[in-house]
């Protein structure tokens, strides 16, 4: 069952001087994970957003889970966000007053009610059990990014979106934050994950490769290796 | 949850909520201050006008054909007529009552004094009236009726309350002594001064008065000599009997129901325009009462005095109100721009809160609340410190603290979050129109 729809989605910045998306067409299937992949500036971010509903776009169509998300208003894509999509991002963007289970809390305050119980029972799942009440600036990275992995699921999205979500990890940090993925993607979880590093991408279903807003390849056929990742090994 | 929120974000941001709350609380007592003094001082400016003189004569109304020449009156005698003295109280008893600050009896005539003619007058000084006046109820022919609070004990008034800017070279005189005041002119004329007696004459009846103080008023009263109003009766040899009846009240300047009632009369206003204007301390509403008040009498408005007094009153009023409201302008401004300083700087807040799936409403709400609870802290602050600052004032400018009114306070408490969310509501939309993943990818 294909989840994602994107046809022909443009994105143009600063009045049509910049194309920062060109004409991309993709599907992406309930229980995929996809790897967007290519050098910075390539797209692969402001593709992420679109189809998050975080942003919108110039010209052409998504539909998530059979969501025009392109033709959303403001109100409907607040509540598509919140009732479909799970967002990670790069620099965890934790909100620092607030502890680690305030942090998931919060994601389920704007989705229906709070619930501390459950928002630390998802914070156990990402082994931070005795994080609970720790702020962001009191965690590792690492930690952080699980709290913010936490918090994307907590309202039991259908598509997960991660944006570089190792690229600020040191490499133990991100091996374990790589292995929540894997582990979210054995248990079915769509995943749409941004990365320029192969080696992450590896681990997906299936890369795209963007180069100036373009998709310059799609497939499984990348140059890398992955069978180590694939079986939970490190990488060195 | 919300509160929650609220507290975890005012608690990390204590420094920009202290700051906040100062400039609110700022804006708060300067409000409370400024807008507590312009009400009262309407009030204490017209009882400070009030020394220096009447506003209203009360005369019989079949008033004598009385010739003054200079100084000096002259009345036929089968032209006389007169108020009765002991009616006077009656005063106290009308529905603004306690708009009557104080008023003074007449009854003069032309005697000899050491060769000379010059007026004599007999008045009360600081004369004690017992007042027993019960709470009243005034009902109207609109249906509706209203009590007048009950003027409990005496009460003191004459020549020395109704004209204080009179000054005396000497002392006043005191009720039952007997003594006189004679004018500073006078005065020069006789060689006559404190200390010494006076010894008048008319029609063959002396009277000898003890000189307790010479008196200088700029006026005719500085050729005339003031008397006890008893003493005066006696030897006019018209007891309990008064001339003329000197008012002094404060009163509300004239707008164009007042000026509607003097045209066609108050008993032609609709029934409900009649109760306003029986129930407005207008000049015209207090002379009617008087006139309603004592027997045979007609008020007389003094309205140039009265017209002079409200014109100062109105012009000090608009000042006063033109330069809080600019204060208040200025100060709200400080703390609308805090506020969106605050909001601006949560902007990848706003951002990160959309992308988790709020929408304008909740995060709005977030914001809001917190903005609000500030402004009412400040407010709380701000008009307790409003209220010293409003005793000071008063006490530094008119020697009598100003108590500021109830709901004053309640309405500064309702406006200084309104102020605080009003500088909120601009960045809050600004922040909210940013799409999530351009606020987020600007950190």
């Amino acid at each position: 069952m294909t989840l994602i729809v994107v046809r022909d989605l443009t994105k143009e910045y600063d009045g049509r001087k910049l194309r920062a998306l060109d004409r991309v067409s993709l599907d992406v299937a309930s229980g995929e994970w996809l790897a967007l992949m290519g050098p910075s500036g390539s797209g692969k971010t402001t593709l992420l957003n679109l189809i998050a509903g975080l942003d919108t776009p110039t010209s052409g169509t998504v539909v998530v889970d059979g969501a025009p998300v392109h033709a959303l208003d403001e109100a409907e894509r607040a509540r598509f966000r919140r009732d479909t999509v799970g967002v990670v991002f790069q620099h965890f963007h934790l909100i620092p007053y607030l502890t680690a289970v305030e942090n998931v809390m919060l994601a389920q305050y704007f989705h229906s009610l709070a619930d501390e119980a459950e928002a630390a029972d998802a914070l156990v799942r990402v082994g931070l059990g005795d994080r609970l009440h720790h702020r962001p600036p009191e965690l590792s990275g690492g930690e952080q990014q699980r709290v913010a992995i936490a918090r994307a699921l907590i309202n039991q999205p259908k598509l997960v979106v991660a944006d570089e979500p190792t690229g600020n990890l040191d490499a133990d940090n991100e091996a374990v934050v790589l292995e929540t993925f894997q582990k979210l993607h054995a248990q079915g979880h769509t995943i749409l994950l941004v990365t320029h590093d192969p080696r992450v991408g590896a681990l997906a279903d299936r890369r795209i490769s963007l180069d100036h807003g373009r998709i310059m390849s799609a497939g499984l056929e990348m140059d890398f290796d992955n069978a180590r990742w694939k079986r939970g090994e490190r990488q060195s | 949850m919300l509160w929650r929120l609220v507290r975890r974000s005012m608690r990390e941001r204590r420094a920009h909520v202290a700051l906040t709350l100062l400039a609110v609380a700022v804006t708060a007592a300067l409000a409370t201050a400024l807008l507590g003094v312009t009400f009262a001082i309407r009030e204490r400016m017209a009882r400070e006008l009030r020394a220096f003189g009447a506003n209203i004569l009360i005369v019989p109304r079949s008033a004598p054909l009385a010739v003054t020449v200079g100084s000096l009156r002259y009345v036929p005698s089968q032209e006389e007529a007169y108020l009765e003295e002991s009616e006077l109280a009656r005063l106290k008893t009308i529905f603004w009552r306690h708009n009557i600050v104080a008023f003074a009896p007449f009854l003069s005539r032309t005697v000899e004094v050491a060769g000379q003619r010059a007026l004599l007058v007999g008045t009360w000084f600081d004369k004690r009236v017992d007042v027993p006046v019960p709470s009243r109820r005034f009902s109207f022919a609109s249906g509706a009726s209203r009590e007048v609070a009950a003027v409990e004990g005496g009460w003191n008034t004459g020549l020395e309350a109704l004209v204080p800017s009179w000054q005396v070279d000497g002392r006043w005189v005191r009720e039952g002594s007997g003594g006189a005041l004679v004018g500073r002119a006078l005065a020069a004329r006789l060689a006559i001064e404190p200390g010494q007696t006076l010894e008048v004459e008319l029609e063959g009846r002396r009277a000898r008065f003890p000189v307790h103080g010479l008196l200088r008023t700029g006026g005719v009263e500085e050729d005339q000599i003031f008397v006890e109003l008893a003493a005066a009766q006696a030897l006019f040899g018209r007891p309990g009997r008064v001339e003329k009846v000197q008012v002094s009240a404060l009163v509300t300047p004239d707008n164009a129901l007042a000026v509607r009632a003097r045209t066609v009369g108050p008993e032609s206003l609709p029934p409900s325009e009649y109760e306003t204007w029986y129930c407005t301390p207008y000049l015209d509403s207090i002379v009617f009462q008087i006139e309603e008040a004592l027997t045979g009498a007609r008020g007389t408005a003094i309205r140039q005095v009265a017209e002079a007094e409200q014109a100062f009153l109105g012009k000090v009023t608009g000042v006063f109100v033109l330069s809080s409201a600019l204060g208040l302008a200025t100060a709200g401004l400080g703390v609308a721009a805090t506020t969106a300083r605050a909001i601006f700087e949560r902007r990848a807040e706003v951002g990160l809160m959309k992308a988790l799936g709020g929408d304008r409403r909740q995060i709005a709400r977030l914001l809001l609340v917190e903005a609000g609870v500030t402004g009412l802290g400040g407010g709380i602050v701000g008009a307790l410190l409003g209220v010293a600052l409003t005793r000071v004032i008063g006490l530094w400018v008119f020697a009598t603290p100003i108590e500021s009114h109830v709901l004053l306070l309640l309405a500064i408490l309702g406006v200084a979050p309104g102020v605080a969310l009003l500088g909120a509501l601009g960045p809050l939309r600004a922040a909210l129109a940013v799409p999530a993943a351009t606020t987020l990818s600007a950190e």
